[in-house]
């Protein structure tokens, strides 16, 4: 088992995490990494992702494990010369098992393109459509944590079965700011797992 | 990138399914080089649709595989972008490099479905591109239209500075060339329209003149013709998501019905060898998993067997799928069963009774039906069927055919099969009399007359369990037989109609019969007019293109038609269509 941690940018942000599946089985077979196939009548590549990035959002720490008999290092000089521009492999890492990453996944860190200004989260209503209403919410217990990165907004939001999209605090933020930041303006940097009841980074997890 | 990139950019997030216009597709060539014309190719309808087109793939290489010119792609764009463009004052533009259509040497439109005409100028009028030739000026680039309506270009004629008929491979370079070559030497449109008329397989619509004749272009080579290098990696999941290999062109079965199977002769094969080199290289670049070996009729395809001894073990080492698409009955293998982890097998009979299926040459007897419980057999326990309602001398007994053979086919199931019980879906068109085809001069049925059959055998599956029916619509089989045999009157009432809304008109959700309808009315015409039965001698508005198949073979056919008589595959021997002419029929 192996895992590769990797960038998605530019164009790929478009590509829905339902075809990134198919795009990942075709880079790796155009690489020539061997995946192992799970048995049955309807066999699929042994391939497990972090949770579903939200299209448009850009990552620097998206994560992919891979059930073939190859050394990381291989696989990942071998992923990048396969993958199309906006995917690219950064980091490598031999595993023993599947990590299980999709479950274990709880918080994860976003860079807004906001100057980072102190704001009060303890309660933080937010307004946004979903399947063509307006609904509100009190997103304060999914907003895990605030802090300038680099002088920008960077929010820690609850990932996996607690989730907090990144893209519906764009409508309360842009009007605290007074801007009109996008979707494609937010990058996700780091994603944490929950061990022993703290979180750890995930590349800690990995290593 | 253009100027319009970073402001286009910033409405795909607003938009259903952005990477049907990022762009940044594996395989997407070198847009960076130098070129001396390019060339921005037009598909009127989705990416998803577009991206599954061969014609286009196939064009597209074969241009970028030249150092000195440059293809890019434009799909239709969903209603929900197209608002957002002409809200945010952008044109529409190319995916590749962001580029105006407007602003290309050429462009190209890929024409394969006759609904799709008003697409066209939902495009242009995107592109801020005037809909006629003869309102664009210098400045405007070259328009051209190409595929499979180019068998009767007249309909859109007035919308073209040029329409290749055939087959585009080698014309299209040759159309870059004459345009490079007359924008360096500073010459006018009208003089390069003047050069591109003399390219064989170039229709220009404001040169026709009185005994004007457009000789159909045919790749003479096609063993050694170009084929898709490296097929582009669609971004979004893509209606045909694979890799497609043409084993060959044309076709022998000679269905009278059948426009491709005439329009596409003579026959040219690929040798095995060639195809499954063609193959391995497709899988290669892209890391498609499935491979679907692809013509009008694969069971005709000399090198099938060597191919497949070539291809399946190759396949089945790396888990992937291959598909045969278009296959007879009567070639159907229970290994194939085994190979392909699939359980549903798709049949088309086309008519219901044996009468009929002789009428349109359709061979495909009672006995090869029956050979479908080998399938049953090998465990397969869904089959779908394809059939035609309205074909010429059709009556209701033949119609009652149709729901015989799933009843034989229930109990062929059953005597070698006591699971899950069968499924049959049934789909049903209404025939449409196309031109360059035997049946060009037929009649269609009326409208009220298509709902009475579609109704009539509605009612006769009803009482089979596990049958599901479903037919096109009886509306836009209307507007397509109109379409497919009008004349240039027709670009008037095209225009009206995408003036008042009509677009997408092969989407149900869009189709908009009574715009449709008064815009036939506003230039004094009906539909019908153009879906009556036509004279054996009456001048037909596609007369001046030559196919390669003599009319006096399509009467011949015609005549044996109505007697009921079949005529053989041409594998068994020459019929003598008169597509010789055009090149050796590589199976004689």
């Amino acid at each position: 088992m192996i895992a590769l941690k990797y960038v998605k940018s530019g164009n790929m942000r478009f590509v829905s995490h339902i075809d990134l599946l198919r795009h990942a089985s075709r880079i790796l077979r155009r690489a020539g990494i061997p995946v192992r196939f799970s048995n049955g009548f309807n066999p699929h590549p042994l391939i497990f992702f972090s949770p579903p990035l939200g299209l448009g959002v850009a990552s620097e720490a998206e994560y992919i494990a891979i059930d073939a008999p190859m050394a990381a290092a291989e696989a990942l000089e071998r992923f990048n010369l396969s993958a199309p521009a906006g995917l690219k492999a950064t980091r490598a890492f031999d595993l023993k098992s599947n990590p299980n990453l999709q479950a274990r996944i709880v918080a994860a860190d976003y860079v807004y393109p906001y100057a980072y200004r102190d704001i009060d989260f303890s309660r933080f209503e937010i307004t946004y459509l979903k399947k063509g209403e307006v609904v509100s919410e009190d997103a304060a217990a999914k907003i895990l944590g605030a802090t300038s990165e680099g002088g920008k907004l960077c929010l820690r939001l609850a990932t996996g079965g607690v989730n907090l999209r990144p893209d519906r605090l764009l409508g309360a933020l842009n009007g605290i700011y007074g801007e009109d930041a996008k979707v494609t303006d937010i990058l996700k940097v780091r994603q944490f797992a929950l061990e022993e009841g703290k979180l750890v980074l995930v590349d800690e997890i990995l290593k | 990138m253009s100027d319009y990139s970073r402001k286009f950019e910033a409405l795909l997030p607003d938009v259903e399914k952005p990477a049907r216009y990022s762009g940044g597709e594996w395989n997407t060539p070198d847009m960076n080089k130098r070129v001396r014309a390019d060339m921005c190719f037009c598909f009127p309808d989705l990416y998803e649709i577009g991206m599954s087109n061969l014609g286009v793939q196939i064009l597209y290489d074969i241009i970028n595989c030249r150092e000195d010119f440059r293809a890019e792609r434009c799909f239709a764009p969903a209603p929900d972008l197209a608002e957002l463009l002409k809200k945010n004052d952008i044109p529409l533009l190319s995916i590749e490099t962001r580029k105006p259509l407007k602003d290309f040497a050429v462009v190209g439109f890929s024409i394969g479905f006759e609904l799709l005409y008003t697409n066209v100028l939902y495009m242009l009028d995107l592109a801020r591109i005037p809909f006629r030739a003869c309102d664009r000026g210098e400045d405007m680039p070259i328009l051209i239209a190409g595929g499979p309506c180019s068998v009767n270009p007249e309909p859109f004629a007035p919308f073209f500075d040029a329409v290749v008929c055939g087959e585009g491979e080698e014309v299209d370079l040759e159309i870059l060339r004459t345009v490079a070559d007359g924008k360096e030497r500073g010459l006018s449109k009208a003089q390069i329209l003047e050069n591109l008329s003399r390219i064989e397989g170039t229709y220009v619509p404001s040169l026709k003149r009185t005994g004007y004749v457009v000789r159909k272009a045919v790749v003479k080579d096609f063993e050694n013709a170009p084929y898709i290098s490296r097929p582009l990696v669609p971004n979004i999941e893509s209606v045909h998501d694979r890799a497609t290999l043409e084993l060959y062109r044309g076709c022998a079965s000679g269905c009278r019905f059948c426009q491709a199977g005439f329009w596409y002769r003579p026959i040219r094969e690929r040798s095995a060898k060639k195809c499954a080199s063609l193959a391995k290289n497709m899988l290669e670049s892209t890391g498609f998993d499935e491979l679907s070996l692809c013509s009008l009729s694969t069971s005709d395809y000399t090198g099938l067997e060597q191919l497949e001894n070539e291809l399946s073990p190759y396949c089945r080492e790396r888990g992937i799928t291959m598909a045969l698409p278009s296959l007879r009955i009567s070639s159907f293998k229970p290994d194939m069963a085994r190979d392909s982890r699939r359980s549903s097998l798709t049949f088309a009979p086309e008519a219901g009774s044996q009468r009929l299926r002789n009428v349109i040459n359709k061979n495909v007897s009672e006995e090869e039906i029956d050979k479908i419980a080998v399938a049953f057999e090998a465990g397969y326990d869904s089959v779908k069927l394809y059939f035609m309602m309205g074909l010429p001398t059709e009556t209701d007994e033949d119609i009652a055919g149709i729901a015989d053979i799933c009843r034989r086919l229930k109990s062929l199931y059953w005597e070698k099969r006591h699971k899950k019980g069968l499924n049959i879906s049934v789909s049903c068109a209404v025939f449409i009399p196309k031109p360059c085809t035997p049946f060009q001069w037929e009649a269609q049925i009326s409208l009220d007359e298509m709902k009475r059959r579609q109704a009539y055998l509605r009612g006769l599956l009803k009482g089979i369990k596990g049958v599901n029916f479903s037919w096109h619509g009886a509306e836009t089989s209307v507007l397509e037989a109109a379409l497919a045999r009008g004349d240039r009157r027709l670009a008037d009432v095209i225009e009206e109609a995408y003036k008042t809304g009509a677009r997408f008109d092969s989407w149900s959700e869009h189709f908009k019969w009574d715009v449709w309808q008064a815009a036939f009315e506003s230039r004094g015409l009906k539909a019908e007019q153009f879906t009556r039965a036509r004279d054996l001698d009456e001048e037909l508005p596609w007369d001046f293109i030559d196919p390669g198949v003599d009319k006096e073979y399509f009467k011949k056919e015609r005549a044996l038609a109505y007697k009921g008589v079949t005529t053989r595959n041409c594998r068994e021997g020459c019929n003598g269509c008169g597509a010789l002419k055009e090149g050796r029929c590589t199976i004689l």
